[in-house]
């Protein structure tokens, strides 16, 4: 019972972090304003913050405890996009927080050609992902 | 008694010259004085940009006061605002080569593509997938591609997205977040140089 209780203790700990951790990249990153900021929704700024952590929680519960759902395949087509969007707006922010782009393009004097060095961080995203999946895993 | 002569010298943030150029006063500040003399004080030379001044040189007030001082001793300087600004010297646009742009454009893309798999492999982003999949439809999938090209595709829109690059007519019309970096990034070296560089005056 006391060992029940301890490791109960662990568990709840341990979520607590983790909670804490994503929370706090997400909020470092500014990818919830940057999303409120494109879509012009600041009215809703308090939703998101709960998607977020529903999303979290959900997620968990859907790992740890669901059984099979037996949903029709091509729902995960969907579901693949939304999470994708998501990875590209972590890696743009990431990209941005450590200054790259700018201090590279000022220092080589290309600033003018800022927008297709955008365009090839993307794309390469897009093909590194797609060699991953298709070439490097099989 | 007659009013004294005043001069309200309010100078300017941040000008651009050719090299060579000879700095007058109206060229660095905004004035309002009394004094019947004022497109010659307007007029008056403050410096003659150099080779050796390099590609940033700093006005400070007490030169500015120094030079009409000495033209017209009468005459009472006020400052308002700033005291010191900065010249940016307009070296002539060097030529950009293409094939630079093509070796930087290249190095970001694999680099970019690079990233992204080692991210993938860092954060066992197959296990999820597979585990996302075997959840949803109830039968394994080594390879759930089904969710991958999507998925990867996603990432691409999802950049470009953030940087509000092809949308940003359509979205709105604040700065993207590189436009701010860059203009945060200019305004910090512009207060380096105004920290650590002698003004002109000082400098001789």
């Amino acid at each position: 019972m006391i060992i029940s209780l301890f490791l109960a203790l662990v568990g709840l700990s341990g979520g607590l972090i983790v909670g804490g951790g994503i929370v706090a990249l997400i909020t470092v990153l500014d990818l919830i304003p940057r999303f409120v900021q494109i879509t012009k929704t600041d009215q809703y700024l308090l939703h998101f913050q709960w998607a977020v952590v529903f999303g979290a929680f959900f997620f968990t519960v859907f790992d740890f405890f669901s059984a099979p759902l037996y949903l029709p395949v091509f729902l995960l087509g969907i579901v693949g996009a939304f999470m994708g969007i998501f990875v590209g707006f972590l890696g743009a922010a990431l990209t941005e927080v450590l200054n790259v782009i700018p201090i590279l393009s000022k220092r080589m004097q290309v600033y003018d050609y800022l927008h297709w060095f955008i365009i090839a961080l993307a794309f390469g995203k897009i093909v590194g992902s797609l060699f991953h999946w298709m070439i490097y895993l099989k | 008694m007659a009013d004294p002569v005043r001069v309200y010298v309010k100078l300017k943030g941040k000008v651009q010259l050719p090299p060579g150029a000879v700095v007058r006063v109206k060229d660095v500040a905004e004035l309002v004085t009394n004094s019947p003399a004022e497109t010659a004080i307007r007029e008056q030379v403050l410096h003659v940009l150099k080779p050796g001044d390099g590609n940033r040189y700093v006005v400070d007030m007490i030169q500015i006061i120094e030079t009409l001082q000495r033209a017209y001793p009468e005459l009472f300087v006020h400052n308002i605002g700033a005291e010191q600004m900065i010249i940016e010297v307009q070296l002539p646009k060097k030529k950009i080569s293409l094939l630079l742009v093509a070796f930087v454009w290249i190095v970001l893309f694999i680099g970019s593509g690079l990233a992204i798999m080692n991210f993938h492999t860092d954060v066992s982003m197959p296990e999820v997938h597979q585990r996302i999949y075997e959840l949803v439809t109830g039968k394994k999938n080594p390879h759930p591609l089904i969710i991958q090209i999507p998925y990867s595709l996603g990432v691409g829109a999802g950049m470009i997205l953030f940087f509000n690059h092809i949308f940003r007519k359509k979205f709105n019309e604040e700065p993207s977040p590189l436009e701010l970096e860059m203009f945060l990034y200019e305004q910090n070296v512009d207060e380096y140089v105004l920290a650590h560089e002698a003004p002109g005056a000082k400098k001789k």
